[in-house]
């Protein structure tokens, strides 16, 4: 496509996606259409012979001769409309693809002031749904006009052929309907146009209302929103109204037209006939040749309405994407420039699409590894400078020259090998930590090396995201089929800690043990001792398991546990059946809010009934569910008595051999040689529980776990879990600190040449916060030239220059040490005057 | 509880929750509420063990929680320019802290277990979500708090006027 290459998709016409690329398959349309025709005819030809010939001369053979000839013609008549329609949709899908393609290209480069003008929404409407309009058209824009043209033709030829005088009498409708038809259509067109416009707006309008969900909930704004919407989706419902009046119109408008026809052959053929100057079987003939005159018609018509729907969505589409792209994605003719990392700005100024001007006069000259912070009041346009170095924003005057080069000669890719940026707000994207950290790296492509996990890991230790990383690898389920290579490790581990550490964290961690009954597990978990491998397994699903059912009948431990769930009940109740709803109530207690209300009433029927009188079966399954929900150590409101916990750890001695017997696979005991399938891998190093403890002695126990397993030769490799671990849709399961950290941590493994830091560490704690400056102190400094945002001031003090920034310009620049010296600007702004 | 022992499906003797709920009945704070609310406080709390040295609160730190010794022995010190000075010493059946159920204010002591101590301990985040249910036990709640206050300056002043000397100017605190 090197013709389609050039102009830009924007500016391209719909026309112009008819043949390119999809040349050869037009071609294949055109010698499919062409023996669609003829199997069209035919059937014409061989309705006449065989009335005036077959039946007229009484000839049986001749009959099955042209019957026989007739059905081959209509099958391959068939067989070709549905070839045809089959490579009419390869058309519109693949052409749809590339538009797609070819539009997000484009819209991926537009200006960030693209965007800031024209909400998500409508970006995404026009990309997903706009096109398919258009690229439907192209499918059928070679096909549906030639071949209906050439079946119009072809009826009309052989019509004038049979009798011109009829013929042309019948066909007088059609010039008739063109001229009435495109009339209606243009009503449709200035319909459809509002139609899309409306749409973009409607689907921008919800793009933000839902990612900004979160404020309509805190204020409680549902009506707000609802009144904004509204408004748009009445005036949508009546432009939809409107033009669908005047597609429906255009039909009818047209069946009127064709319903003409037979008419006037019924009125002048059948007047012919009698006269005996046209035979019957060319009457038939005419008749059917006349109505199969509709179809092709009719999908003419049609075509013209989706080209003319197409026309409209295809132009405004293209017209809203048509705006330029500043700088180009990427040098056209050479790998990116390697710059170094001298820094200059001449006479900077940035002003706003309102004119409002943000930046004045700027100037300054860094070194290449020069570190410089930009302070001052906010509003002062300290963010706006920085985002200029960065190329996001395009500079109004002056210029910026990055190792000696204009910036706004430079393409994207070129300012991307070379700089990085940290915005205030970093965006995560939807996918793995590795993902995300390895995003820099991965868009500069063949211009830098992928980092190796030793790089990563440098990375994570350097910017306190190793922990983090690691704590995300120990929270994962082991997959024994994912990760069946650190098994036999994790169970090494799992040995030494209790060898040697068993005793140390005994308050911590309350190993699995065979013959001990659990204080920090269930009564479910405490009999099953394993992991369920089949659903109805689960501990929470077991009171529904007609075979455990049984089983615990059998053990004489139905009864007693439907007795320990009514004490519960009754207990909870008690205490908390007047409180509302909330967590820090219910916490500690082994049912719900929701639950509570059923086990009152349940309680009410239990007291007013007799004794002797059981529960309901299906009461006592809830009962029986709640008791085997209590575990000690959390539930504080029974006291399980030692003849209790003995008949509970028969049972669970019990129940391994009934399972191995019945229901071989049901569960994986706990073993201490074996993992311990789908737990967190913690878990599996720890073989055991872990109940609340204070954090200094948790902190305490994760480390001794980290040593074993650096001894072990497993850290790494659980980082490398960790590293696979989701950060959630925009980062959503990390902390604002740990995404902070992601997004330094993403553009250090770039190693750039210029960093821009526009406060990248203020969700950070005063440690992290430290590191990182400790990071760019140590490792970057004359290695790296920095420009950082800075709002806390006592981070600033190592900068090699401090710049104070007032009102969009530059009012004083000088180390900590002349600036404090000069009680200027930084003197007033550190609070000492 | 109300269940006879005869069927008694746990067969254990008396749970946590009920020896909480006997501790607040001997506290002189909690003697206010109603048999309810206490209910609630005794299952909101939490036991909780302390290992010999280790600090329930430090002197400075925010914190907002009351312990009810239930076994071992806790010191209270203060340090000023020296070394930290004892203060006095708590054991079973002490309750400490219960100003501190009605709002989170720095410490301006220092609690520490002098061997393995066993509490019973309420935080004010719980307390104050219970006591929302209780809002008739309000004027109660403070009324014992006041006095308490003044009977501890009542205490003083007859034990301790004569050896006071320099600090009499500052006495008062039921005049607050």
């Amino acid at each position: 496509m090197p013709h389609a290459r050039r102009i830009p998709v924007v500016k391209r016409s719909l026309g112009s996606w008819i043949l390119d690329g999809n040349l050869p398959w037009q071609g294949l349309l055109l010698a499919v259409i062409g023996l669609f025709i003829a199997t069209r005819v035919l059937p014409l030809e061989m309705q006449k012979r065989i009335v005036n010939e077959a039946i007229g001369r009484r000839e049986v053979d001749l009959l099955l001769v042209y019957c026989g000839t007739y059905l081959a013609a209509v099958v391959l008549a068939s067989a070709c409309k549905y070839g045809i329609q089959v490579i009419e949709t390869l058309i519109a899908q693949r052409t749809l693809a590339r538009m797609r393609r070819a539009l997000l290209e484009h819209a991926l480069r537009l200006p960030l002031s693209f965007f800031r003008e024209n909400p998500p929404g409508s970006v995404v409407n026009a990309v997903v749904n706009e096109l398919a309009v258009p690229s439907n058209f192209v499918g059928a824009a070679v096909s549906t006009p030639l071949s209906n043209l050439l079946t119009l033709l072809a009826f009309a030829g052989y019509l004038l052929w049979l009798n011109p005088l009829l013929a042309v009498i019948s066909l007088a409708t059609y010039p008739l309907a063109m001229i009435v038809l495109p009339l209606l259509q243009r009503g449709a067109n200035r319909a459809n146009q509002k139609r899309v416009d409306l749409s973009r707006t409607f689907a921008g309008r919800i793009a933000e209302a839902f990612t900004g969900i979160h404020e309509i909930h805190g204020h409680a704004a549902f009506g707000v929103e609802q009144k904004r919407f509204e408004d748009l989706i009445e005036r949508l419902r009546k432009v939809r109204i409107v033009w669908g009046l005047f597609r429906y119109g255009v039909k009818s408008a047209n069946n009127f037209f064709t319903s003409l026809g037979p008419f006037v052959v019924f009125l002048l053929g059948g007047w012919l006939t009698i006269r005996g100057q046209l035979e019957l079987g060319a009457l038939v003939a005419f008749l059917s040749a006349q109505e199969k005159l509709y179809d092709p018609w009719k999908e003419l018509i049609e075509f013209y309405q989706v080209y003319q729907d197409g026309k409209v969505t295809y132009r405004r589409t293209m017209e809203f994407f048509d705006v330029e792209a500043p700088v180009a994605a990427a040098p056209p003719d050479r790998p990116p420039l390697q710059l170094d990392g001298r820094l200059e700005v001449r006479h900077l100024d940035f002003l706003t699409e309102t004119g409002l001007r943000l930046l004045q006069d700027i100037r300054l000259s860094l070194r290449p590894g020069e570190h410089l912070a930009l302070v001052g009041f906010s509003g002062s346009g300290k963010s706006t400078l920085a985002l200029c170095l960065a190329q996001l924003h395009a500079v109004a005057e002056g210029r910026i020259f990055l190792g000696g080069h204009d910036i706004a000669r430079l393409s994207k890719r070129d300012i991307a090998a070379n700089l990085g940026l940290v915005s205030q707000h970093p965006f995560l994207f939807e996918g793995t930590l590795r993902d995300n950290l390895l995003y820099a790296c991965e868009a500069l492509e063949a211009a830098a090396p992928r980092p190796s996990l030793d790089d990563v890991i440098a990375v994570l230790h350097q910017t306190g995201l190793f922990a983090d990383v690691l704590q995300f690898g120990l929270n994962t389920p082991l997959d024994p089929r994912r990760h069946a290579a650190i098994g036999p490790g994790l169970i090494r581990v799992r040995r030494k800690f209790q060898e040697k550490y068993g005793a140390r964290f005994a308050e911590v961690v309350e190993f699995f043990d065979a013959s001990a009954y659990l204080e920090h597990s269930s009564i479910a978990e405490n009999l099953l001792f394993g992991t369920a491998q089949r659903p109805e397994f689960e501990p929470a699903r077991l009171a529904a398991n007609d075979w455990m059912l049984d089983f615990l009948n059998r053990e004489g431990l139905l009864h007693r546990l439907v007795n320990i769930g009514i004490r519960l009940a009754r207990q909870t109740v008690d205490i908390l059946g007047n409180l509302p709803a909330e967590r820090v109530f219910f916490a500690q207690s082994p049912m719900s809010p929701e639950e509570l209300p059923r086990f009152r009433r349940t309680l009410e029927r239990l007291r007013r009934r007799s004794p002797e009188e059981p529960p309901s079966r299906e009461e006592t399954l809830a009962l029986l569910e709640l008791a085997l929900r209590f575990t000690p150590g959390v539930h504080k409101t029974l006291e399980l008595g030692e003849e209790l916990r003995g008949r509970l750890l028969t049972a669970r001695a019990n129940l391994r051999r009934a399972l191995a017997a019945e229901q071989p696979q049901a569960v994986a005991f706990h073993d201490a040689e074996a993992v311990l399938p789908f737990q967190p891998i913690l878990k599996n190093i720890l073989f055991g529980n872990t109940p609340p403890a204070p954090p200094k002695v948790q902190e305490e126990m994760l480390q001794t776990v980290i040593q074993l397993l650096i001894e072990k030769d497993l850290l790494e490799a659980i980082v490398g879990i960790g590293l696979e671990a989701n950060v959630g849709s925009h980062g959503e399961k990390l902390s604002g600190g740990q995404q902070q950290k992601l997004a330094i941590a993403r553009v250090l493994l770039k190693s750039p040449r210029i960093l821009i830091l526009d406060e990248a560490t203020s969700a950070l704690d005063n440690r992290s916060q430290a590191r990182i400056q400790n990071l760019l102190e140590t490792r970057w400094k004359g290695r790296c030239t920095v420009v950082a945002v800075v709002h806390r001031l006592d981070i600033v003090r190592h900068y090699d220059r401090i710049a104070v920034m007032k009102a969009g310009k530059i009012v004083e620049i000088g180390s900590w040490q002349e600036l404090m010296e000069r009680k200027g600007a930084l003197y007033e702004l550190a609070g000492k005057r | 509880m109300n269940s006879p022992a005869s069927d008694d499906p746990v067969g254990g003797e008396s749970s946590e929750y009920e020896e909480n709920l006997e501790i607040l009945r001997q506290i002189d704070f909690f003697s206010g509420f109603p048999l309810e609310s206490l209910k609630v406080f005794a299952y909101l709390g939490s036991r909780r063990r302390f290992r010999a040295g280790e600090f329930l609160f430090e002197q400075g730190e925010e914190d907002a929680s009351a312990f009810a010794v239930i076994g071992g022995r806790l010191r209270l010190e203060r340090q000023s320019d020296g070394p930290p000075q004892t203060i006095r010493f708590y054991g079973p059946g002490d309750f400490i802290g219960g100003l501190s159920l009605l709002c989170e204010c720095r410490r301006l002591y220092s609690l520490r277990a002098e061997e393995r101590t066993v509490c019973f301990v309420l935080d004010q985040e719980k307390f104050a979500k219970a006591l929302e249910q209780f809002p008739a036990q309000i004027p109660r709640l403070l009324q014992t708090v006041v006095q308490s206050i003044i009977r501890w300056e009542e205490d003083f002043l007859t034990e301790m006027t004569e050896a006071c000397g320099r600090c009499l100017p500052r006495l008062g605190v039921s005049l607050l």
